[in-house]
């Protein structure tokens, strides 16, 4: 093949990806694999809104740029007992069902306000059911863990270095420390 | 015997933290040499394949999945394994056993063994240790002292690599050391009120097998200064600590002396009655399970503590119907292990101006100081303690939304110090304690299971006591709040100091191996891992593994060279 016109076809080709109405993209979202729970799409794409509503995208990345809500449902399906798993599967439909009865729309759909006073009142635990409050706590563990563990935030914020080298020092004044 | 291609001047069975030492010293004085290995061969480096990952290539970030962690209720107790290094360690139902009492049997099945995993500390045994047993009654009599092994505890140290200091105590006899790295601000302030309050109580640097700096014989190996990356557990890049696949079977091979057979599971030794020794060594592969005979005039068992005593007690004859060299019927019993159930942690206010920077592979150590000079306890022996601290910071997460995050982007907010403390106690080998072949049970090779009645007695249960009531009271004595104290009741084997069943003593009535690590009944069969101690002593055990093993090494050419064997 004429190597030219593939590069050119590579490019119209995911140019005509861009273009597509984004209503179009959302309805050909794949879910995610999972081999043990099952979450809908509706529910990842909610759970992709709570991750992104605790640590959301500000000047630096946040939960949705290190896809959290994939990382958290992945722990949960290969980590979690089957107990644990059926624990948050329920946690996060009654999750659904009360924003539902409360403000007459799904979580995505909610303002920021209304996330914000949804989630407030959870950490609270006020009138909220345990599961819930279990299920919102268990996906805020693992959207802290993506977000703390991914490269951009442990290199660019925690300077992490996997080889620190010889020069270990035992005993510094906290006032000389290099930052 | 058996045709030319079988034949070797040596055999060793296994190539982990002994093995490759035998494996060494015998190539190096030019015999040839069959290793023989029980699972697959891993290459240094090469074949290391988390050791560059970093912590977000890990997909569960470290943790061990729920299905395996559930088929493998055994191994998932084992601290190192996890998500990293988790393909080192053998899965419970790869290699099956019997639990007449609960023992957690961690293993490594691969060239290297578990001195890939290992965690590094290598204090070396003084004459309280080796004049325990007599100066105690229990046990037998060490055939052996201090003086003994001494100059190849420096042979040793020299060639794999030692971090220390000269502390200059009796009970923890100084060595042929690298540089140390610094102690921590925490550690420098315990071990000056630990002194300040015990006059008989020391904290110093726990040794281990880093190359601080590397001399001349590291850098011939092909080895570098360690980087104090702490993923070790991984095998190194850098060869910066001491395992046998960067030291010992490298140096082994280079002689040209060396034939590396692996996947060869050991069914038993061989003996001929006629000439009265040992010629050989059966084996079954792993995978096609054919079973091979190999030769050769001298066989050392370096299978790991407890495979040693397996392969022994399934090599019976006609001479030998209990095991070999098992006319006492000693075989498996005195089997011992390490105390590890206590733990101690606590935090302390002070320093709070004072960081530590940048990484280092050890703790800090304090050797044995219970009934040291003279019996001082109503139980027998003592423990070492490992001590380590560390400044806390903290991030607050607390919250979600913009506060959160800002509180994540934050520098994390220094809090108070966090110290610990583990015990690593002596346990009294007994008749009582024993590991046996299973009557019915076999693996899928044909060969019996190991059957383990292993048990704690009275005597740790004092011990544990009063580790924690004197470590406690150490802390206090520093200032240190919020002390807790656990014992996880684990079950014995989760130390990974598995040690005993083929005894060192002076009489063949009461022992299974001489002076020299031979079998009384069996004198062309050496047995130098864990598998010979008489007693377990509060150290680290596997630098005194290493130093016995070069040392019969030597002794066996010599004797060779004589004819004497």
């Amino acid at each position: 093949m004429n190597r030219r016109y593939a590069i050119r076809t590579a490019f119209i080709f995911s140019a005509g990806v861009t273009l597509l109405p984004s209503c179009l993209q959302k309805d050909t979202t794949i879910a995610v694999p999972l081999n043990n729970i099952v979450v809908n799409s509706d529910q990842q794409k909610m759970l992709a809104q709570l991750a992104a509503t605790i640590i959301p995208t500000t000047k630096f990345i946040g939960a949705a740029e290190v896809k959290a809500h994939e990382f958290t449902l992945m722990m949960v399906d290969d980590c979690y007992s089957p107990e644990k798993q059926k624990l948050f599967t329920e946690g996060l439909q009654q999750f659904a069902k009360l924003v539902s009865t409360k403000y007459g729309k799904a979580f995505a759909d909610c303002s920021n306000e209304q996330k914000t006073a949804w989630l407030t009142a959870i950490e609270n635990k006020k009138d909220i059911p345990d599961e819930v409050v279990q299920f919102y706590q268990t996906t805020k563990q693992h959207t802290l863990q993506a977000f703390t563990s991914s490269k951009q935030y442990m290199v660019d914020v925690r300077k992490y270095n996997m080889v620190p080298g010889p020069g270990f020092k035992g005993c510094v004044p906290l006032k000389n420390k290099v930052a | 015997m058996g045709d030319t291609k079988n034949t070797f001047d040596a055999i060793v069975i296994g190539s982990g933290m002994s093995g490759g030492w035998a494996a060494k010293e015998l190539c190096e004085k030019g015999l040839k040499t069959l290793v023989l290995e029980r699972g697959r061969d891993v290459k240094h480096i090469k074949d290391y394949p988390t050791t560059t990952m970093f912590p977000w290539e890990f997909k569960h970030r470290g943790q061990v999945p729920y299905a395996i962690a559930k088929d493998n209720p055994i191994i998932t107790k084992c601290y190192a394994f996890k998500e990293d290094a988790m393909h080192f360690f053998v899965k419970d139902k790869e290699h099956p056993y019997v639990q007449e009492k609960p023992f957690d049997w961690i293993r490594g099945y691969q060239v290297g063994g578990k001195s890939i995993m290992w965690a590094r500390q290598t204090q070396r045994w003084s004459d309280f240790d080796f004049e325990g047993p007599a100066r105690d009654g229990f046990a037998v009599d060490w055939p052996i002292r201090y003086k003994d092994i001494a100059p190849w505890y420096s042979y040793v140290e020299k060639f794999a690599g030692i971090s220390g200091n000269k502390d200059g105590l009796d009970t923890l006899p100084d060595g042929e050391f690298l540089p140390a790295w610094d102690l921590t601000c925490i550690e420098t302030y315990f071990k000056e009120a630990v002194a300040k309050n015990f006059k008989d109580r020391h904290v110093i640097y726990g040794r281990c097998a880093h190359l601080s700096k590397p001399a001349t014989v590291h850098i011939e190996q092909g080895r570098g200064q360690c980087q104090a990356r702490n993923l070790c557990q991984r095998g190194c890049p850098f060869g910066g600590y001491f395992n046998a696949n960067s030291t010992t079977i490298p140096w082994a091979q280079k002689t040209g002396n060396l034939t590396l057979r692996t996947h060869a599971i050991v069914h038993s030794i061989i003996y001929d009655e006629a000439k009265g020794k040992a010629t050989g060594v059966r084996i079954i592969d792993a995978n096609t399970k054919q079973s091979t005979d190999y030769f050769a005039d001298i066989i050392f068992v370096n299978a790991g503590a407890v495979n040693t005593n397996l392969i022994l007690l399934n090599s019976t004859s006609k001479r030998f119907p209990n095991g070999l060299g098992n006319d006492n019927g000693l075989l498996g019993k005195y089997f011992a292990f390490h105390n590890y159930r206590a733990r101690i942690s606590a935090s302390f206010d002070g320093l709070q101006d004072s960081i530590t920077e940048g990484g280092r592979p050890t703790n800090a150590y304090i050797p044995r100081f219970r009934n040291v000079y003279k019996q001082e306890t109503d139980f027998l022996r003592g423990y070492a303690v490992t001590f380590s601290g560390y400044h806390t910071s903290s991030t607050d997460t607390s919250g979600f939304g913009e506060n959160l995050k800002n509180n994540l982007m934050a520098d994390a907010k220094l809090g108070n110090w966090r110290v610990g403390s583990q015990c690593m106690g002596e346990t009294i080998p007994k008749v009582t304690n024993y590991v046996s072949l299973d009557k019915t049970k076999k693996d899928e090779w044909g060969i019996p299971q190991l059957n383990f009645s292993v048990e704690y007695d009275d005597n740790d249960e004092k011990m544990i006591k009063d580790f924690i009531e004197q470590v406690t009271d150490m802390f206090v004595k520093a200032g240190f709040t919020d002390i807790k104290a656990t014992d996880s009741k684990q079950a014995p084997g989760l130390d990974i100091h598995e040690m005993g069943g083929v005894r060192m003593g002076k009489d063949p009535k009461t022992s299974l191996l001489n002076e020299w690590n031979q079998l009384h009944e069996c004198k062309n069969v050496f047995v130098t891992d864990g598998a010979c101690m008489t007693s377990t002593s509060t150290q680290n055990p596997s630098l005194t593994y290493m130093a016995f093993t070069a040392r019969a090494a030597n002794h066996a050419v010599e004797l060779l060279k004589k004819k004497e064997i």
